[in-house]
């Protein structure tokens, strides 16, 4: 089935790129329950969406907690729904928006990184994130659906590592985002390039978490944990009424949105958003 | 009738080695394995698994962690903002 209408719709609705995966095409990838026929029983496609990047004002401010309220999946999210809506409505197959929560813990139902690069829109960097070659890094949401859509392949050349990485490793052994956030130095990050290719990849997620959603579901627990083994009734109260359990608890009830909290290495990185001077 | 229960006790004994499969640390073409290959590798059931996988993800560090956090990122965001604006004086001291 031609996904070209399809897609104009995602692009229309506001989405900056749309692709399509072939459902099966996760089964090498992603472990089971994590597959798109795991959550949708005939699933034949994954239309994949990203967008919402963040803008040069978001990047070139000088308070995180402007990223934190900016740089935010809802976005996108409703680009998603709206076409989970439109292949049910008008081409009449089963759609699944898939939730951007998680299943169980920090893990996700399906993972939407995956899902874009198997749809063609990105490839993994050495941060982790899925970086777009032309729009850099973004937000993605995807549908899974029973639609047996012309299906996209993979980028074949990665946005990752780009031409000024490569030769600041030649020069100085690390990259950009390698320097920011280094596992060696209490970072989440650690990687090795070999002919301009990553060849080691370490990644520290509960690290990342800390930074990621320090006010978010993490950081509420842990303040909830110090309070509940605080036994002074007016520390638990500082505790409480603090500024770090106050704003998690902002982000958390939604009152303000506030997904991603921790931006540090796709701000310096090259390729994630190109750092054009504004007036 | 209550919610499921994790013994602390099963969670300490295999709490690394559930960390250590899973994919809370990420090696390039490592994937982490599911709760479920976890369990049959560890010989447990998959939801006590996926509790010791869920806790341990949160204990992993302490919340001095998130303390550093704040830190790390208010420094990092100022020393971008006097690079892109060409404001030397937003740098941190």
């Amino acid at each position: 089935m031609n996904s070209s209408v399809l897609k104009s719709v995602a692009l229309k609705s506001g989405a900056t790129v749309c692709g399509i995966a072939d459902a099966n095409a996760f089964d090498v990838h992603a472990p089971e329950k994590h597959r798109p026929g795991d959550l949708l029983p005939g699933a034949r496609s994954v239309v994949v969406v990203g967008g919402a990047q963040p803008r040069e004002g978001d990047w070139a401010a000088t308070s995180p907690w402007v990223m934190q309220s900016m740089g935010t999946t809802e976005r996108i999210q409703s680009v998603g729904r709206r076409l989970a809506q439109y292949i049910e409505s008008e081409l009449g197959y089963y759609a699944l928006y898939v939730p951007p929560g998680t299943a169980s813990g920090d893990t996700p139902f399906l993972s939407f990184m995956l899902a874009a690069q198997l749809a063609g829109l990105g490839s993994k960097s050495l941060a982790g994130p899925v970086l777009n070659r032309e729009h850099g890094f973004m937000y993605w949401s995807a549908v899974i659906t029973t639609a047996p859509l012309d299906a996209d392949g993979p980028e074949s050349a990665a946005a990752c590592p780009a031409p000024p990485c490569r030769e600041m490793w030649e020069r100085e052994g690390t990259t950009p985002c390698l320097k920011i956030c280094p596992a060696s130095a209490g970072g989440c990050l650690s990687g090795k390039l070999e002919n301009g290719r990553a060849v080691q990849t370490y990644y520290d997620a509960a690290r990342c978490n800390t930074r990621v959603h320090t006010h978010w579901v993490g950081g509420f627990q842990k303040v909830l944990e110090e309070t509940l083994n605080e036994p002074d009734r007016d520390k638990r109260k500082m505790l409480l009424y603090g500024d770090f359990f106050t704003r998690s608890l902002w982000a958390i009830t939604y009152s303000s949105t506030n997904i991603a909290q921790c931006f540090e290495c796709m701000r310096v990185c090259p390729a994630a958003h190109g750092r054009k001077e504004m007036r | 009738m209550s919610v499921f229960k994790l013994d602390p006790d099963v969670y300490k004994r295999y709490k690394d080695e559930v960390l250590k499969l899973c994919n809370s640390f990420q090696k390039i073409d490592q994937p982490g394995l599911s709760d479920q290959q976890i369990a049959e590798r560890l010989g447990l059931d998959e939801r006590t698994v996926t509790e010791i996988r869920c806790v341990a993800e949160r204990d992993c560090y302490s919340l001095d962690e998130w303390e550093k956090a704040i830190e790390f990122k208010k420094k990092a965001t100022l020393e971008w903002s006097a690079l892109a604006l060409k404001r030397p004086d937003l740098k941190p001291k």
